[in-house]
């Protein structure tokens, strides 16, 4: 009893903060690279770049308003907004996790690695169905 | 009597010394005894009643199917993309190499784009086409089509040139329905595309250094084909006329489409920052003769 106990005060510890923030879940980053962005917006500042494949934390939060396209995130140390559009529940299969040694001598710099993740974020896309 | 006696006396001595000797020419020494056990051919039979010599052959073989995937594995890890993840695997690395030329990196209002250009290839009857639109912010590049992975396409359409012509939704719908026909018909890619692209996707360099003038090739042919070489009269009377099909079962679209010819061949004549443009799409002028109905002659 004594052990659930201990182990139900740590769990609730690393779930949640004293901001009242809630884990909803784990999701992974599905463009070959993305942006931590510092608010719901396209163009705003980045705090970090993730690449695909890398897990990201969904928050809720009362005190962080989030517009339906967007999901409030956290990785590592930082909070910040992703399009919710680019995350996966599952772990996705990624170009360069499939062609690892090809996307390693390609020797992109860190300017490639920013801009790739921008590029994600100024796309505009869509899919025709049949109705 | 003495020379019996002596006769058994050694008769006696002989056997003595012969029988130790014929006693431990008969019996194993404990080294063959042992060489026996070591022996796999003495208990082979025991090992066959017992399965084990079936078990050591499946442990055998799968350690052999292992050690091949493994292998295997390692030397995936070594492939080039398949053609089809090239194509959009550069096509994004030529946005990037590119950024700062086509400036699209900016702040641009939301133009609902993608949902009016999906709604047009609905109402054609093009379903299950994925795209993606960038908008650039250069009069340099006007506009351009390039492949993406898994049949994806990539639209580039230039702000500063929607804004100069002031183009509606639906114009610019068509204006992406005319790259979009381009790059169904291929020409991209096979003014683009390298004999080394062809050879080398899919396979692997194991052992070896990647070659990645395959890629260098690719971005200076899209360079070229996107800032210089354009399509010829040919592509484009062929586009205009899959143009001409498509929107004569829908009159309003067709209209539209006419009259945006229209403008832009007014447009082109007066602007010279948008001189280029003729000789990478020849032309509005042609274009609109092209689809123009013939006039009856009372």
């Amino acid at each position: 009893m004594a052990l659930l106990f201990i182990f139900l005060s740590l769990f609730s510890f690393g779930e949640t903060t004293p901001t009242d923030e809630k884990v909803v879940g784990v999701f992974y980053l599905t463009p070959l690279f993305g942006h931590i962005h510092q608010s719901s917006a396209r163009t705003s500042a980045s705090l970090t770049t993730v690449q695909c494949g890398h897990p990201v934390k969904v928050i809720e939060s009362s005190k962080v308003e989030v517009s339906s396209d967007w999901a409030y995130v956290q990785v590592a140390d930082y909070k910040g907004f992703v399009l919710k559009y680019y995350l996966s529940p599952k772990r996705p299969e990624c170009f360069q996790g499939k062609y690892p040694k090809f996307f390693d001598a390609l020797n992109m710099d860190l300017a490639e690695l920013y801009y790739w993740g921008r590029l994600y974020d100024h796309y505009v896309q869509n899919e025709t169905r049949v109705k | 009597m003495i020379i019996t006696f002596r006769m058994k006396l050694a008769l006696s001595s002989f056997l003595l010394l012969t029988v130790p000797f014929l006693h431990a020419q008969t019996e194993k020494l404990q080294e063959e005894k042992e060489l026996e056990v070591v022996n796999f051919q003495s208990i082979k039979r025991v090992l066959l009643e017992d399965g084990l010599s079936q078990a050591a052959e499946q442990k055998k073989q799968q350690v052999s199917v292992m050690k091949t995937e493994q292998t295997n594995l390692e030397m995936a890890r070594f492939n080039y993309p398949p053609e089809d993840q090239v194509w959009g695997f550069v096509s994004e690395y030529w946005l990037i190499k590119n950024a700062q030329v086509l400036g699209w990196d900016f702040e641009k209002p939301d133009y609902g784009i993608e949902n009016s250009f999906r709604s047009t290839l609905e109402t054609l009857g093009f379903y299950q086409k994925k795209f993606k639109i960038l908008l650039i912010n250069t009069p340099s590049t006007v506009r351009a089509s390039l492949p993406g992975s898994d049949g994806e396409m990539i639209l580039l359409l230039s702000v500063p040139f929607i804004r100069s012509l002031d183009l509606s939704k639906l114009e610019i719908s068509l204006f992406l329905l005319e790259d979009y026909f381009r790059l169904e018909a291929g020409y991209f890619k096979k003014a683009v595309g390298t004999e080394k692209l062809t050879k080398l996707s899919g396979t692997s360099f194991y052992g070896q250094k990647a070659d990645m003038s395959m890629i260098e090739e690719l971005l200076k042919n899209y360079s070229t084909q996107i800032n210089q070489k354009g399509y010829n009269f040919q592509q484009q009377f062929e586009i205009t006329k899959k143009m001409d099909n498509f929107l004569k079962g829908n009159p309003e679209l067709w209209n539209v489409y006419f009259r945006l010819l229209g403008k832009l061949q007014n447009f082109i004549k007066t602007n010279s920052q948008y001189k280029d443009y003729v000789r990478m799409y020849p032309s509005p002028e042609m274009q609109l003769k092209w689809i123009s109905p013939e006039e009856k002659v009372l």
